[in-house]
């Protein structure tokens, strides 16, 4: 549990790679195969009164990847799931795409800044991102040409927002990365 | 350790933000383009052939639940569902005997008139495989596609009135948009007293709405509406709403009456499409 913080000396960093980086490193297949199985959860036959309630799995791995392996998961996946996602609902085309990229883009630039934190900070600071993907959904969907809106779907980013972290614990687990520290890990 | 996951030496590509900048130009131009013309709907129906079968498999396993709970069923149940459906087969046979004998009586009158004989109807039947995630519109995909003859723009009923119209056909399934969707209305005629009026999607999932009603016009709670004929879409004759309310007007010079979908809009699983019949 204090592994990092025992062999940090005065706060620099350790010749050998510790913790984290010693895991297994994410192939491309590895991502690509989550992203896609994600994606595909969302398209089961979900009851037809809670539609609006279904959580966006596809981001939610996608964000994960983000933070956890960003060249091999950042702007371009986003847009590719986003297209992906746009064309199986019949939705404008690029709308979810350039929403990703939103989401994408912020978590890149938080991602720093996110490794300071605990599994619950990292939660609080991503918690506003995927309500704020839902509104610009919405939003840009008024901008272009749709009459009327079912603000109801703003609820679905509240749900994934909620189930961040135990996405995060399912993840790591399938992808074989060592238990989280849950204590503050240094810096 | 692939390369692909080693940051490199020498940082050699486009700043995130440029990069973000340009995802951002391409998605706001993909957009316009897709919601000016109709370009795109080759890309669309492209990735939908390649989801659909997707879609297909990982329905499967649900399909298969319901089905298996259905092997369980009692026999007495079967029998009286049996008994229940020759029975209710004996009176729809007797009904369309009177419904040919009117048929043909029309079809005499209209040539009698000089008048083109009515056209007949080619029916498909479908069922509806999900309903889609979408916020702005209100639809559900029925599994029969261009494969089956099925045309963008053709009415769609169930066993109790109008639900919607196919919007969007794709090779094994189609976009089936409900009556009840904002942007969708039918010309309809009230059943007691022949006034022609459009009912409108209020983007409620059970009410409609006649958004223009004159002050005066004579509709009351209670009234059928059954589709006019008049848009050379909807056939005339398929029930279409009920009226529940008529609202006087407050903030603008016209009525408003709301009415309730009487077929049961997206509910029931079987649908019927309704094609032209081909002309010999």
């Amino acid at each position: 549990m204090n592994g990092i913080g025992k062999s940090m000396v005065n706060g620099s960093k350790p010749l050998i790679p510790q913790g984290e980086e010693l895991a297994r490193p994410p192939t491309r297949l590895m991502v690509l195969i989550s992203i896609v199985a994600a994606f595909m959860l969302t398209l089961l036959p979900w009851p037809k009164a809670a539609l609006w309630l279904v959580p966006d799995l596809g981001l939610l791995v996608l964000v994960y990847w983000n933070i956890h392996a960003p060249r091999l998961a950042a702007l371009g996946a986003a847009f590719a799931l986003g297209l992906a996602m746009d064309a199986t609902h019949g939705l404008l085309l690029g709308l979810h795409a350039l929403s990703y990229c939103v989401v994408t883009f912020l978590v890149l630039m938080l991602r720093r800044r996110l490794a300071f934190f605990t599994l619950k900070g990292q939660a609080a600071h991503l918690a506003p991102l995927f309500p704020l993907q839902e509104a610009l959904v919405l939003l840009l969907g008024l901008a272009y040409g749709h009459s009327q809106v079912d603000w109801r779907y703003l609820a679905a980013g509240i749900v994934t927002a909620a189930l961040w972290v135990p996405a995060c614990l399912v993840l790591d687990r399938l992808t074989g990365r060592p238990a989280r520290l849950d204590k503050v890990t240094g810096g | 350790m692939s390369p692909a996951t080693q940051a490199p030496l020498f940082v050699r590509e486009m700043g995130l933000t440029t990069r973000f900048g340009l995802y951002l130009l391409v998605c706001l131009i993909l957009m316009a383009v897709d919601s000016r013309y109709s370009a795109m709907s080759v890309v669309r129906t492209g990735i939908n052939a390649v989801v659909h079968p997707a879609q297909q498999v990982l329905v499967w396993p649900f399909e298969f639940l319901a089905d298996a709970g259905g092997f369980f069923t009692v026999h007495n149940d079967l029998v009286r569902e049996r008994d229940r459906l020759l029975q209710e087969r004996g009176q729809l046979r007797a009904r369309l005997q009177e419904y040919q004998a009117l048929k043909s009586e029309n079809d005499r009158l209209h040539t009698l008139a000089g008048l083109p004989p009515a056209p007949g109807l080619h029916r498909v039947q479908a069922e509806i495989i999900r309903a889609d995630q979408d916020p702005f519109t209100r639809k559900v995909i029925v599994n029969r596609g261009s494969l089956h003859g099925v045309v963008a723009g053709r009415p769609v009923i169930d066993e109790l009135g109008l639900i919607g119209q196919v919007t969007q056909v794709f090779p094994a399934s189609s976009e089936v948009t409900l009556l009840t969707d904002h942007n969708q209305s039918a010309p309809v005629q009230a059943k007691r007293n022949g006034m022609r009026i459009l009912v409108s999607g209020m983007g409620s999932d059970s009410l409609l709405e006649v958004r223009y009603l004159d002050l005066h016009a004579d509709l009351k709670p209670g009234d059928i509406l059954l589709t006019s004929g008049l848009d050379g879409i909807y056939p005339a004759g398929i029930p279409v709403a009920r009226v529940l309310q008529i609202e006087l007007p407050r903030h603008n010079p016209f009525a408003r009456a709301i009415c309730q979908p009487l077929g049961g809009v997206g509910q029931h699983r079987h649908v019927v499409i309704l094609m032209p019949e081909k002309r010999a």
